[in-house]
């Protein structure tokens, strides 16, 4: 499901059954030196996580990226999402980033890094096959969380 | 000859006739056009996409074939990958929509091992059955739908997704 008025109707009819918040964290570099990579990792992180949605619809809720520039980052901003989305009543909250040094405060949430893959050189078919490897890798992630309860 | 003529009566009349014949029609083909105006409506969703994949190849096993089109919503065009589960039953050529009826996650075709022979919904365990029959006691509350077919020199054609039809 995604963040719009129709699918968090219908979250909220179904409660039970979506339990899981996806949370994109993307970083946005604006130095020169860094733009494009930032774009790079910012089109991936977006082409992958709507992939996850679209086989995981019923399970989960994809929450629009929460981006920040090096000096807006702030340790405390995941740790607080989690709690009120765990109050909204998901029992599952997921961190997606391609930013690495999030991983500090893996032990407290769970953070998802994964390095970018420049997608934007490639045409549809490889870039779909690289999205389906790279899922099939979250895959365990994901399943391991929800057998737990 | 000199028997035929025409009078100036007769020539004005003629003219007039036919002008007025074409004014009437020019006035009346829009009003008619907007009369039958749904049976003019070409349908859009009609449309048959090809895919990559060949008739002959199909076998009684299913296997996942990708269906891309464009799709337009409002100014934004993007390319969509659909995936349909293409298997033959019979001499009948079937491709299974693989949007689970639960809450619309992709089901795969024996990706739980304990249950072979069906597709199965990793989102919450709902379970299908070959033709796409839903395993009662699993979430999902109606059978997988079915997308139309067509077969154009030797390729598979898949048209819009309708209500399973394999299941009684």
């Amino acid at each position: 499901m995604y963040f719009n008025a129709n699918d968090v109707t219908s979250f909220m009819a179904q409660k039970e059954f979506i339990d899981t918040a996806i949370v994109p964290l993307v970083s946005v570099d604006l130095t020169s030196e860094k733009m494009k990579q930032s774009g790079t990792e910012a089109d991936f992180l977006l082409s992958l996580t709507s992939f996850i949605e679209q086989q995981f619809k019923g399970r989960l809720l994809l929450m629009p990226p929460f981006s920040y520039s090096a000096t807006l980052k702030d340790e405390e901003m995941p740790k607080q999402l989690e709690a009120q989305l765990h109050n909204a009543g998901f029992k599952h909250v997921f961190f997606i980033t391609c930013d690495h040094s999030w991983t500090n405060i893996g032990d407290e949430v769970n953070i998802i890094w994964l390095p970018a893959i420049p997608l934007e050189s490639m045409d549809k078919g490889v870039k779909s096959s690289i999205l389906e490897d790279q899922l099939r890798q979250l895959i365990p992630i994901l399943s391991t969380k929800w057998a737990q309860i | 000859m000199s028997n035929n003529r025409v009078s100036r009566r007769q020539f004005l009349s003629y003219t007039l006739t036919g002008v007025g014949g074409f004014m009437a029609a020019g006035m009346l083909m829009p009003m008619v056009r907007f009369a039958i105006d749904p049976v003019l409506q070409k349908h859009g969703g009609g449309d048959f996409v090809q895919t990559e994949h060949k008739i002959a190849d199909i076998t009684d096993k299913p296997v996942k074939v990708d269906l891309k089109f464009e799709q337009v919503d409002a100014w934004y065009k993007s390319d969509v990958t659909n995936v349909a589960w293409v298997f033959k039953e019979g001499d009948q050529i079937v491709a299974l929509s693989p949007v689970c009826k639960h809450l619309g996650c992709m089901v795969g075709w024996e990706e739980d091992s304990s249950h072979p022979n069906q597709f199965f919904c990793p989102c919450h365990a709902g379970r299908y059955e070959k033709n796409g029959k839903n395993v009662p006691g699993t979430p999902p509350t109606g059978p997988l739908d079915e997308y139309e077919v067509q077969e154009k020199n030797g390729f598979l054609w898949l048209g819009p997704t309708k209500a399973n039809t394999l299941v009684k």
